[in-house]
């Protein structure tokens, strides 16, 4: 309900104005406690995302553009059921090819050194992600047990970090 | 005299009278309808790579992707389609505050639905766009400068400029110059504390492996010069310092009254060399743009006397000045606490509120004022 002897409220809907010579806005004692906790709320959120980033490796809501000139190159094989090592690289049963399924420019063509986009973690955790992705979306290939990448990084020209990633473990092989 | 009225000051007011006026007193929410503006045309971009996939049949589970949280199920390629397009079109209406209350939630919702879909469509340049999107649609920035408004003015009989034509709610403002600060800071904090980065190894990389870049770019007899300038490891020992010290600037002169235009004229430079050496997405127009919202919320509280005032009228967007003509009189502004200015005063106040010569008067000041 308006206050008394509010006038036209030239508010956002349901926002009413205070009554005649007051230039304050007068809101439900509830809507005006909510309007405050959401921006308490908000800003509480706010920093604890940017203090989270500290230990994020993707640094979701961070703000650290720019953060590294790390660099990454990485050789993926598929590792079959017999123990073969097959770079992905070479004809993949099902005829996929690694580019194309994660067709991200940030993970296509691994074996190139690259700059590591967002940071060596954000690269690096997305590759991790992207061998479970390739290893659960493939369905043709019925020889693959799973994928390994083995990572060389330099994180701010320093390195080199070696790292040996593997997918989950696929059915389609077992 | 269409003067936006003002109680009389009683005293300096507590903290939290301050945060009661940040709640409770209506204040001009021009700026964010001028970032509204903006917003359509660069939600546009943003969701242009979206839309040409979803038009060539390929939605973001056609592909690697990343669900944000365990919990979550996949969500239909179908639904990326639906958002993208339904947040382009919602956009456009935002643009011309078309039911402005309507579509800014609905652009919101649709861009940091998309955003949410996998975790490899985040980029610290959406994130930004999306404070920037829910402040507008959390504020009532359709009461000006859009559709909405100019149908209800032919409503009630009302007139641009009217007293109290552009008053709302204007927390979801502070609580956006609180985020948009806290961009700034944290940026500038974490390059601070890093000493690759702040000792300028990462720069220095940077540009070391994209010199081709410079190459490319700059013509052929100078070229030379430059790359052997941008990969000299000094350059970075000095130059990255500063980049740290201007971002942290920012994030905090722009709370001053007496710092904010030197900030916002810091904050343009800034981002400016950032689109010419980067590829930052939206993030340059979008972070310009959003320094509109550092104007002070109230319209019309300055007075312009001038001869011929309709240049005036045409570039205060943000409805500073009250523009009053009157043929052969010098020009003199009347600031807001009473003071007549005239002369090169009156000039350098009159052009330095007005946003599209500001960059370029706020240097000709700065060259004039080095001179003297």
């Amino acid at each position: 309900m308006p206050a008394p002897g509010a006038v036209d409220a030239p508010h956002s809907s349901g926002v009413e104005q205070g009554a005649v010579g007051s230039d304050r806005i007068v809101r439900p004692r509830w809507r005006a406690r909510l309007v405050r906790g959401f921006v308490a709320v908000v800003l509480v959120g706010q920093a604890v995302l940017i203090v989270r980033g500290y230990a994020d490796p993707h640094k979701f809501f961070a703000f650290q553009p720019f953060n590294e000139s790390s660099t990454w190159r990485a050789d993926i094989v598929r590792v079959t059921a017999d123990g073969q090592r097959i770079p992905i690289e070479e004809p993949w049963p099902g005829g996929y090819e690694w580019d194309e399924l994660v067709r991200w420019r940030v993970l296509e063509r691994p074996g190139t050194m690259r700059h590591a986009y967002s940071g060596l973690g954000t690269s690096l955790d997305f590759l991790d992600d992207a061998l479970d992705w390739v290893a659960a979306n493939t369905p043709e290939d019925d020889e693959t047990l799973y994928l390994e990448a083995t990572t060389e990084a330099y994180r701010n020209t320093r390195g080199p970090e070696v790292l040996v990633l593997r997918s989950d473990l696929r059915d389609e092989a077992r | 005299m269409s003067a936006t009225a003002v109680e009389p000051v009683t005293g300096d007011p507590t903290l939290a009278e301050r945060v009661d006026d940040v709640f409770d007193r209506p204040a001009s929410v021009r700026s964010l309808a001028l970032l509204r503006l903006v917003l359509g045309p660069v939600v546009l971009i943003h969701l242009w790579p979206f839309l040409t996939d979803t038009l060539g049949g390929t939605t973001y589970d056609d592909h690697f992707w990343v669900r944000w949280w365990g919990f979550m199920p996949q969500v239909p390629g179908e639904v990326q389609v639906a958002l993208v397009w339904t947040g382009a079109v919602a956009a456009i209406g935002l643009s011309l505050g078309w039911r402005t209350r309507l579509v800014a939630p609905i652009t919101w919702v649709c861009v940091a639905g998309n955003l949410f879909l996998s975790q490899h469509h985040f980029r610290h340049n959406r994130a930004f766009l999306l404070f920037l999107l829910a402040a507008v649609a959390l504020a009532d920035s359709g009461r000006v400068l859009s559709l909405d408004a100019r149908r209800r003015r032919a409503r009630t009989g009302a007139r641009p400029g009217d007293p109290g034509d552009d008053l709302g709610t204007v927390w979801p403002l502070w609580l956006l110059r609180a985020l948009a600060a806290s961009v700034y800071l944290a940026s500038g904090f974490s390059k601070l504390i890093d000493t690759d980065w702040s000792g300028g190894l990462v720069l220095w990389d940077r540009a070391v492996r994209h010199q081709h870049l410079v190459r490319e770019r700059v013509p052929e007899p100078i070229a030379d010069v430059v790359v052997e300038l941008v990969t000299a490891r000094w350059v970075h020992t000095i130059t990255s310092p500063i980049a740290v010290a201007i971002e942290l600037f920012i994030g905090i002169a722009i709370w001053f009254g007496r710092t904010r235009l030197a900030a916002i004229w810091v904050a343009i430079f800034f981002h400016v060399s950032i689109e010419l050496s980067a590829s930052v997405e939206v993030f340059s127009l979008a972070a310009i743009a959003a320094l509109a919202i550092w104007a002070t919320p109230a319209t019309r509280d300055r007075t312009v006397v001038i001869a011929d005032g309709t240049w005036v009228r045409r570039l205060d967007w943000f409805a500073r000045f009250d523009v009053q003509d009157r043929p052969g009189a010098e020009l003199t502004v009347t600031d807001r606490d009473g003071t007549v200015h005239s002369g090169g005063t009156a000039r350098w106040l009159l052009w330095s509120r007005l946003p599209v010569v500001f960059p370029f008067v706020a240097v000709a000041r700065a060259v004039r004022w080095r001179r003297s």
